[in-house]
This record gives structure tokens, sequence and C-alpha cells, in this order.
């Protein structure tokens, strides 16, 4: 199952390191991750991930990193589950 | 402002400013073992209020620095060089967050300007140990050190505790501030139970044919011992205790069918595998405890307490998740009825079947009599703090125990040679208890050195040395599982143990015989000061039950089929 999440955390030296490691130590494997300058302070991490395990565990685990202020697990992409036969031919373009 | 009465904060070294937060946090004692980065920091303890032990090897003070958070519920300090001495805090650090134990860890680091160029002593410690800390810091500017350890003593103290550590480089140590100091930070705020989850939780009580509690570390952790034991008498509910959970009841109380899980109990296996609600009370389903999750507790409904949401549904999905303080949760759940008596009388019954039996025909000292006899004789309570093996799980067994935190055994991460260093740590933080370390001749061959930190500063811990000349656990393990391919467990060339001791300047006894078991207990707490008794047993002595690896928990082997014992 592939889960996305949108982590805000600080800018404190480790902290994304220290989200990424935890990700994969806990089972999560990663397929891409951006980070960005957030808004206001800190910043963006943005991750897919995929694991057997559920990706609310993998939210909570990451919340209790002092560094991330907030975790957004996005709803699971359905369409990748999907047999390729019933695929819309659009998607393969 | 008048300039004329304006004074300037004055100017400090950054390890005066470091020793001087500690010390506003309520630090007295701090195990460590200087070194070149962290020579600053141990110039500045010349004269400070804080007491420092030198353990004879960093791993034995981070682990009596754990033992010591363990028993005070505050975090434990200890101090390393960088390079090997930050890398052999590792096991300790690793050991305390396994265990949630409050600890803040304090490693020398070479200076800013040389980090990243694998100048001498230089290790990423901040990295090597990411994965086992609650938080780390890399202090950055002298300006900051009052707030990072403010905030490091807050976060290993707050919540579900942890290690929390703060590398230091030398020139931050060097680097003088007039940065004002700030008082501890407040601890951090209590998480209550959600009122809809506990009226849940007490229906479900309420309805269950068969109600068990699962009582875990979590409950001495959060300091909820007497909370927990009102819970039990006003329920009914049986209880069933985790290795860091035993001590939570009485081992003689009615409702308490003793420890569950690979060595635990017969009856608290039974009682697990038939009851119809489960309710997990600052525990985490471990491997150990449950054996084969899938069939662990099968017509179970599971409501879970924990400080840490992370836990909730992390091996087993919960019914019922509450993330909260212990204590204001189980006071909230309040069943209408106490537990059914039909299904307590079967506990009962559990109970008395599988009590423990002294009589197996072994013709040496046979270790949980003499363990169960040594507890039994000192009904004001023993501190034992245990190593790693096949005495660990006898004294679970066989020792009796009024408060979890008099049983200090290294749970999570299993550390041989946790017993020695956590026994120091113990007895420093609690002087007027009488503290033993009941090892192996494995588990003592690990952290032997701090037989010199005993002796040094006058520590007067009891050593019960259990000796069968090998790797037991190990062994027992490669008889039943290994076809009794025996590799790599024989000690039988061990060193003289009390010799050793003796070359310390510890006291010390050996005893094989069990007619001299009586006189050697005597004697061992008769000394007044440090004392070690080394008793050999039998090599193939085993521990007994044992649920075999990948089974569910109420299929134990309670002895060999081939050999009958």
């Amino acid at each position: 199952m592939n889960h996305t999440l949108h982590i805000q955390l600080s800018s404190c030296e480790g902290a994304v390191i220290r989200a990424l490691g935890l990700i994969e130590r806990r089972g999560f494997s990663l397929n891409s991750c951006s980070v960005s300058e957030a808004d206001g302070n800190g910043r963006v991490m943005k991750v897919s991930v995929t694991s057997t395990r559920p990706g609310d565990l993998l939210k909570r685990q990451l919340e209790r990193l002092h560094d991330v202020f907030y975790v957004e697990l996005k709803p699971a992409v359905i369409s990748k589950l999907q047999p390729p036969g019933i695929r819309p031919i659009s998607r393969r373009i | 402002m008048n300039p004329s009465t304006h004074i300037a904060p004055a100017l400090r070294s950054g390890s005066q400013i470091l020793i001087e937060a500690l010390e506003r946090n309520g630090v007295k004692q701090i195990f460590g073992y200087p070194g070149g980065t962290i020579m600053p920091v141990y110039d500045a303890l010349v004269g400070s209020g804080l007491r420092h032990y030198l353990c004879r090897h960093e791993q034995g003070a981070a682990l009596a620095a754990d033992a010591y958070g363990r028993v005070t519920r505050k975090a434990g300090v200890c101090m390393a060089t960088s390079g090997p001495g930050a890398t052999n805090l590792v096991t300790g650090i690793a050991n305390a967050f396994m265990d949630s134990v409050p600890m803040v860890v304090i490693t020398g680091q070479v200076p800013t300007a040389l980090q990243g160029t694998d100048a001498f002593q230089e290790v990423d410690i901040f990295g090597i140990t990411l994965p086992i800390v609650k938080h780390s810091y890399i202090v950055r500017s002298v300006a900051d050190i009052p707030r990072i350890v403010n905030e490091a003593f807050q976060l290993a103290q707050g919540g579900r505790p942890g290690p929390v550590l703060i590398d230091f480089p030398k020139d931050i140590s060097t680097g003088m501030s007039a940065v004002v100091d700030i008082a501890p930070a407040a601890p951090l705020e209590a998480r209550l139970p959600d009122a809809t989850a506990l009226e849940t939780a007490s229906k479900m009580l309420s309805q269950a044919r068969r109600p068990l509690v699962i009582a875990g570390g979590g409950i001495a952790i959060s300091d909820s011992v007497e909370v927990f034991r009102q819970f039990a008498a006003r329920t009914g509910v049986p209880v069933t205790a985790t290795l860091k959970g035993l001590g939570v009841m009485p081992t003689d109380a009615a409702c308490f069918v003793g420890m569950l899980g690979m060595h635990g109990n017969g009856a608290a296996n039974h009682a697990v595998q038939n009851c119809d609600l489960l309710m997990v009370v600052g525990a985490r389903f471990d491997d150990r405890a449950t054996g084969h999750l899938a069939q662990f507790a099968p017509s179970a409904r599971i409501i879970h307490l924990d400080i840490d949401a992370a836990e909730i549904s992390k091996l087993r999905k919960a019914d019922v998740g509450i993330v909260s303080e212990l204590a204001p949760a189980l006071e909230g759940i309040r069943p209408e009825r106490k537990a059914n008596p039909g299904w307590c009388a079967q506990c009962a019954g559990w109970k008395k079947e599988f009590a423990w039996r002294y009589d197996a025909p072994v013709e040496g000292i046979y270790a949980p009599k003499l363990l169960r006899d040594m507890s039994q004789a000192h009904p004001e309570g023993l501190t034992i703090t245990c190593d790693v093996g096949q005495h660990q799980m006898w004294v679970a067994q066989h020792c009796e125990f009024d408060h979890p935190l008099d049983h200090i055994s290294s749970g999570g991460l299993g550390t041989m040679g946790y017993g020695l260093p956590a026994a120091i740590g113990a007895k420093i933080a609690k002087p007027e208890a009488t503290v033993v370390c009941v090892s192996g001749d494995g588990s003592i061959m690990m952290n032997i050195q701090e037989l010199a930190t005993l002796k040094r500063y006058g520590i007067d811990v009891k050593i019960l040395l259990f000796d069968n000349s090998a790797l037991g656990l190990v062994r027992q393990w490669q008889e039943l599982f290994f076809d009794g391919n025996y590799s790599e467990v024989d000690l039988s060339d061990n060193p003289d143990f009390s010799a050793v001791a003796s070359a310390f300047g510890i006291q010390s006894k050996s005893i094989s015989k069990p007619e001299e078991v009586s006189d050697a207990i005597e004697w061992l707490f008769n000394t007044d000061a440090a004392a070690l008794l080394h008793v050999s047993i039998d090599p193939m002595d085993n521990v007994w039950p044992l649920v075999p690896p990948g089974k569910p928990n109420h299929k134990m082997m309670r002895s060999n089929p081939v050999k009958g014992r």
C-alpha cells in the first residue's frame, strides 16, 4: 500500500534525517521525498512510502518526534491497486 | 537605565554554564568517564555541587545512569568523551530507549571547525544514536546551553520518558558567554483521557465474561501503582504482568495470576489465551510477552491504555485506545459490576494448578529455590537488579516484589552486563535499600570492571552470581531447538570468580552444595560492605516453562521431552 504524508517539521539540525530514518526503520520504504521551506517557520517534507503497515501508524510515530510539528496523511491512492487491464488509457499516456 | 546600577552578567565558559544548568535541573549525581574533548567539562566539575562517579567503562556509566533514572523517575545523567567514549555509551542509551527510562547523555565532541574532517576521536554520535534517543542536540552556540539543557530534562522526563543526548563540541565548552540562567522548564502538560473512550471501556468491562488486565512497565514509570491497585480491587478483574510490570500487584493477591509470556507462568498464559476482554495498561505487546501474535488472546477485544499514541494498534488492533496519563484513565474506567466470579475462580484454579514447585530432582543447588528463599527471607523487600539470561527469568519467576521499581531488569534490549552497573546506580539512587545484583557467569564478565567502582566508593551491593559454566539460555535453546548442537556456549574455563572479587577488594565466597546455601545467604547479607557469593549450579539446568518460538502462549513446554527436565 502506498501512503503520502506531508510533514511539517523544525529546521533544526537533524530534523529531516531523523524523520527519514524513522520512516525506513519502522518498515516503510521511501518512494519519493521533497523538502522545502515552509511559509511560516520550519520546513515541509512531502514523502511517498510503501508498506504493508498502516499509514496512520507511521503518522503517529512521526508525530512523537520533538522536531515534528504536524503530519498530514493523504488519502491512499486507490488507482494503483487496480489491475493494469482496467486502467483508463489516458493514464498510460 | 542608570548605567551605574546596571550589572552586566558575568562571562562564563560553556562548561560552567553546562554544570550550573545541570544543577538547576536538580542533578546531584552523575556517572561518567573523562577524556580529551570532555576535559573542559571535567575541569568545571571540580568544586561544583555535582557528585561524579567514575565508572570503569562508559557502558557501565550509561547503565548505572539508566538504573538511577528508573529508581528516581528523574533523568539519570552520564557523560563521556567523543569517539570511543561516546560509542561505548550506545548500549546504555539503547537500553534506556527500549525501556522508556529518563536519561540525559552528554558527549564531548571535537571542535566545530574540525567536525567532518575525521579528526582524532571524532565520531558522529548524533547520527549514530538517532534511532535510539527521544531527542538529541549538537550545541552550536554557548548561549544555547541553558535552553538546551532545560529542554533535554523536560523531554527525557515528560510523557513517555527516554534518553536525550547533548553533543558538546570542545569550542563550545571553552567558549565564553554572558548568557543568563533560566529556570528549569515546567514539566510537559499531562495528557488526559477522552471521556467517550473511558465510557466505552467501562461498558466493555461491564459486558465481559472473562476480562483480564495486563499490567506493564508504564504503571511504575507514571507513578500509578497505587491507583492501579485501587482499580484492581474495585473491579476484581484478574491481573497478569509483563516482566516490567512485576510488583504492581503482590504475588499472593488473589486476582494476580503472575507473569505472562515466553517464560511466564502457566496460569497467566492460560488466562490470557482464554480471556474475552484484554485491558493492556502501559505495555506494548512485546513478542516475548505475546508469543505468536496472530494467536495471542484470540477471543479478546482489546482496550489499550498508553501515554504514547504510537503504541496503540502498533501490533494488535485496539478496539478502544486511550492515550493518556495512566492514573486518570484508570480512575475513569468504572464498570457497573465486579468481574464475573466464575472466571475469577477459574483464574485462581489455574494459579493453584501452575504454582511453582521447588522439589525438582536436582543434585546440586536449585537456583529457583535459592531465589525464592532469599526473597521470602527479606519481607522488608529487596531491590534486585538483574543481568540477562536464565537467572533473569528465575528472578522474575521466583522473587516477590512489593513495587515494580524494586525489580530492575533490562527488558526491551536484554543487555547482558546490565546487572552490576544497574546495582551501582540503584544503590546510589536509594541508599537505604538492600540492593542485590543477580548475575550469571556470562553476564558478569561483560562489565566485571565495575567491581572497582563498588570498591572505590564503598557501595554496598550484594552480588549473587549463578555459575553454570555456560551461556545458559543460549545453551538451552541449542538443546531444544538446534538438536543439541552446542556452539560457543561452553564457559567451563571461567576464572575463579571468588579470586577475581578478592583481587578487586570485594569479599567473596563460593558454594556448590545445597546444604551450604542457607549459611552463605546469611553471610552475604550480614557483610557490611559489597560482597559476592559465587554459586555453582548444574550446567544443564533449564528455565521452565518455555513457549517455543512461533508458538502461542498456551503451548508451553514444561520440560525437555527427551530428558524429562
